[in-house]
This record gives C-alpha cells, structure tokens and sequence, in this order.
C-alpha cells in the first residue's frame, strides 16, 4: 500500500518544474515534502492526483494510476477553498455525501464540531484559518487510504494551526498514508516519519526521521540547515 | 448517469437567479411595450371611434389584431432577447472559467470527483441547453399570456383574432426564436449547439496549454467557421454548373457538420482526462 513517484519530470514552457523525482510515501506513515517556495512541491502533489499531466515518469497509488479509480481511495487538502464561494458548509456536506461512497457523515459532523464550523456559514465568508480547517474536515470526512495536503499551516493563525496539529495526533490519520507539503516545519517536525527534501524540482534529500535521530543525532531543522543553508 | 445528472442539477442550480432576472427582463420588457402600444392607440380611439393606425391585410379597417400589436413592439421584444442572447454567449465562458478563477478554485473538486470527467462536460453542456430551452419556453408560454392580456385590454368589438403563425412571424426575434419546421430547427440550433461545443472545445485548449493554448483555441474556432462558413460555396451551392445537388451539398454540410461536432466533444472529452491543469 504505497503512493509510488518514479522519475517524474514536469515544466510549464520551457521551465522545469519536477526533474526527475522518485520517492514513496507509505500508509500509515506520515510524509513531509519540504522545499522553499517554487520548488515543485505543490505541483507534485496535483501530479499525484491527476490534476497536472506530467511529461515523463510514472506515479501510481497502490499499483494504479491517477485517476476516477483512485479517488475514493485518496483525498486532497489544497491550501485554498474548491467549493463555490456561495455554498453554505451545509450544502458543501450534502455535495460530497452525493459524489463520494466513502463520504462520512457521522465523522464530518464531529469534525464540525470539533472546529468549531457553523453549518449554515457561506464558505465565501470563511477567513483563511477557518477555509483551512473547512478543508480539512472536507478531507478526512471521507473514507480513504491516503490524505495528501498542501501547505496545511500556511497563513494562518496560532490557534488554527493547534487545532489541525491536533488532527495529526489522532486516530483521524492513524491509519492512512499522509502527504503534506510545507516550508516551515515548526510543530510538525515531531510527527512526520519521512522527509523530501525539494530543491528546484529535485529531490535533494529524503531520509526516515527516526533514523536520522538515533543514527547521525539529527533533527530534521538541522538537515534542512545543511542542506539549505551550505 | 446519476451522478451526470446531480451535476446538472448543480450547475442548474448556480445560474438559476441569472435565470430569473433574465425571465424578469423579458417580462418587463415585452409586457410594458405591449401595454404602452395599446394604451397610446386604444386612448386614439376612445377619443374617436372611427380612429385607427393600423393597416393590415385581412384585418377589417377600425380592428385590433395580436399581431399587429406584436409587429408594433418589435423593438422591445428584441431588446431582451439580445441581452439574453449576450448572457448566455457569456455565461459559455463563464461556465468554466469561474471554476478556476477567484476566491474559490472548484475545478479541483469536480475533477477529483470519483467518475469520468466527460461527465462535467456533458453537464456544463447541458445546463447551457437548459439555459437556452428554458427561456424560449419561458416565451412560449409568455406569448398567450400577452395575448390574454391583449384581450382583457381591447374590447370584443375592436378586435380580430390572430394565428399564432402570423404572430410569430409578425417579429423578428419570435421569428428567428421559435422555428417552425425540423430544417429551421436544426439550422438555428444546430448551429448554436455547434457553436458552444467549439468554444468549449477552444477554453478546454487554452485551459490545458495556458498561454500557447489561446492560441490553439483560436485557431481551433478560425478552422470550424471558415470550414462551415465556406463549405457550402466550396461544394457550390447556387451554383448551376455544380456537381452536386443543392439537397445533396445541404446533406453533405450538415453530415460534416455533424462529424466537426462530434469530434469536438470527443476532443473536448480527451482534454479534460489527460491534459487539463489546475
């Protein structure tokens, strides 16, 4: 059970944008796509769900391609809204309780509450923090293998940030193979088991946090500064 | 086909209050002329009884028709139907580009949905007939009201009845609206039908090949009008010394019409699974 990405190449014109990336991210693992901004990460994670073609290489979740197959089985959380600004968060529900099988109702609900989330809200008044969280309850709502995110933290404020570091710890992930892209590890560093280190399209590093802590003593911030930073 | 058909009903849902305001337009328009042609000619004739403005054939001289009150409102039938006609020509854009663009980006949910992605097209193109089909019935269904109207207004004795052939004809926008044989039809909204796959086909392009892609898309639309624009004085129609038959060159233009259609939804179709970008 495994998201596989073999020598992907991606660009847009003649700008290179994936070159090359190989990598995998196991269920039940939770994998962390760290580069500074522009380096591939988000159009790698559209690559993996068939929302960009790509230009060489293979990516497979669990032996299939990307496609109308697979979206059952895995679920995106973009850094922005994907529901129409004019939808309350009660008809957004109903949306996705009508396309996906998978869809939790009981799950979305507690979800809900557990953020805080008005049901009759319109989602074109949701500020940044609370859009993420909405994209999130969207996202674990439903019954999947794989949960691939983007920039979860990014803009948002610290209380927001404590609620979905919170989400992380649960058995809401427990199970699933996890995807997440960011550019500042801060309180993530300690959940993620697997990092890929991005640069320019290329994947610089990529190594098990729990073995570089007992094997060379390092932290993943003192990868990334050396990585980075030389 | 459950799941096309809850896309319909959700993109139907979306245009609706542009629906309403357009049907709002109309109403105002078509009726408020109609009231004020009547009212200026019925005050005339009040004041004189012997008065009247209106010639027509077969209607005795001093008589009101229907048709003739249609024919005296042209102006404000064709206003709202042009606005809605430029609505609808915009709202072909819109369809989709409002999914990428702004606050909200809700093409990553529709196409992230777990069935094949000809669906959201078929349902953008069938909310789009819905669209079209729905205000000319709305005007269908408008034209008795109007004539009812005509009727409370105008007494017994001032007024002939009218068949709705004549009335349709009596303006221009009825007339090229609301065909009256299977030819007509398909000439009008075959070609519009033909016209919105070809642009959708066009935005799928410049949606998938960004900036190169207006350019394909462009090129895409110049190919389908010149072809269907000069196909006909190619195969020559009109013309005597011509190989062909005219009903032969007519049958022969809607067959390729018809194979230029089908593969600009299947062309559409392959865009939208393998090269669209988010």
């Amino acid at each position: 059970m495994v998201i596989r990405v073999e020598h992907v190449h991606k660009r847009y014109g003649l700008r290179k944008v994936l070159n090359g990336i190989s990598f995998t991210a196991d269920k039940g693992q939770i994998t962390c796509l760290i580069g500074i901004n522009g380096a591939g990460k988000s159009t790698l994670l559209h690559a993996v769900m068939g929302l960009t073609p790509i230009h060489g290489g293979h990516i497979t979740i669990d032996g299939e391609a990307p496609g109308k197959q697979v979206y059952e089985r895995i679920a995106f959380v973009p850094d922005h809204l994907t529901m129409p600004p004019g939808m309350r968060i009660s008809e957004s529900l109903r949306f996705m309780e009508d396309f996906y099988k998978g869809w939790n109702m009981a799950r979305a609900q507690e979800l809900l509450q557990f953020f805080g989330l008005e049901r009759t809200e319109r989602l074109g008044n949701l500020s940044k923090g609370t859009t993420a969280k909405f994209s999130l309850m969207l996202g674990l709502g439903q019954d999947t293998d794989y949960i691939l995110m983007d920039e979860p933290f990014s803009g948002i404020d610290m209380f927001s940030r404590e609620k979905i570091t919170e989400v992380f710890t649960s058995d809401l992930i427990e199970d699933r193979g996890v995807l997440f892209t960011t550019h500042e590890i801060a309180e993530m560093e300690r959940l993620m088991d697997k990092a890929v280190l991005l640069q320019d399209g290329k994947i610089i590093r990529s190594f098990d946090c729990e073995v570089m802590r007992y094997e060379e003593g390092k932290s993943v911030r003192d990868v990334m500064r050396e990585v980075y930073q030389s | 086909m459950n799941r096309y058909l809850k896309l319909v009903h959700m993109e139907v849902h979306r245009f609706r209050y542009l629906m309403l305001f357009l049907m709002g337009i109309i109403l105002i328009f078509q009726v408020g002329a109609i009231i004020s042609v009547l009212s200026d000619e019925l005050s005339l004739k009040w004041e004189n009884p012997a008065y009247s403005s209106v010639r027509q054939p077969f209607v005795p001289e001093g008589m009101l028709s229907f048709t003739w009150v249609i024919s005296q409102t042209n102006f404000y039938f064709i206003i709202p139907i042009f606005i809605s006609i430029a609505v609808i020509g915009l709202y072909i854009f819109f369809i989709w580009y409002r999914d990428w663009l702004g606050k909200s980006t809700f093409i990553y949910r529709l196409l992230m949905l777990p069935g094949a992605r000809c669906q959201i097209y078929l349902a953008k193109l069938t909310a789009i007939l819905i669209f079209v089909f729905g205000l000319v019935s709305y005007q269908l269904l408008l034209l008795p009201v109007e004539k009812l109207l005509f009727q409370m207004m105008v007494p017994a004795e001032w007024r002939v009845d009218s068949y709705w052939p004549e009335v349709i004809s009596a303006n221009l926008a009825l007339d090229m609206l609301l065909p009256r044989n299977v030819e007509q039809f398909f000439t009008i909204y075959g070609a519009g039908i033909m016209a919105v796959l070809i642009i959708f086909t066009a935005i799928l392009l410049e949606r998938s090949y960004r900036r190169i892609g207006i350019l394909y898309g462009l090129l895409y639309v110049a190919v389908h009008v010149m072809a269907v624009m000069f196909l006909p004085d190619l195969l020559g129609i009109g013309n005597p010394d011509s190989f062909l038959y005219t009903d032969e060159i007519v049958g022969l233009v809607f067959g390729i019409c018809l194979v230029l259609l089908m593969l600009s939804v299947l062309f559409g179709f392959r865009l939208l699974a393998k090269k669209i970008t988010v």
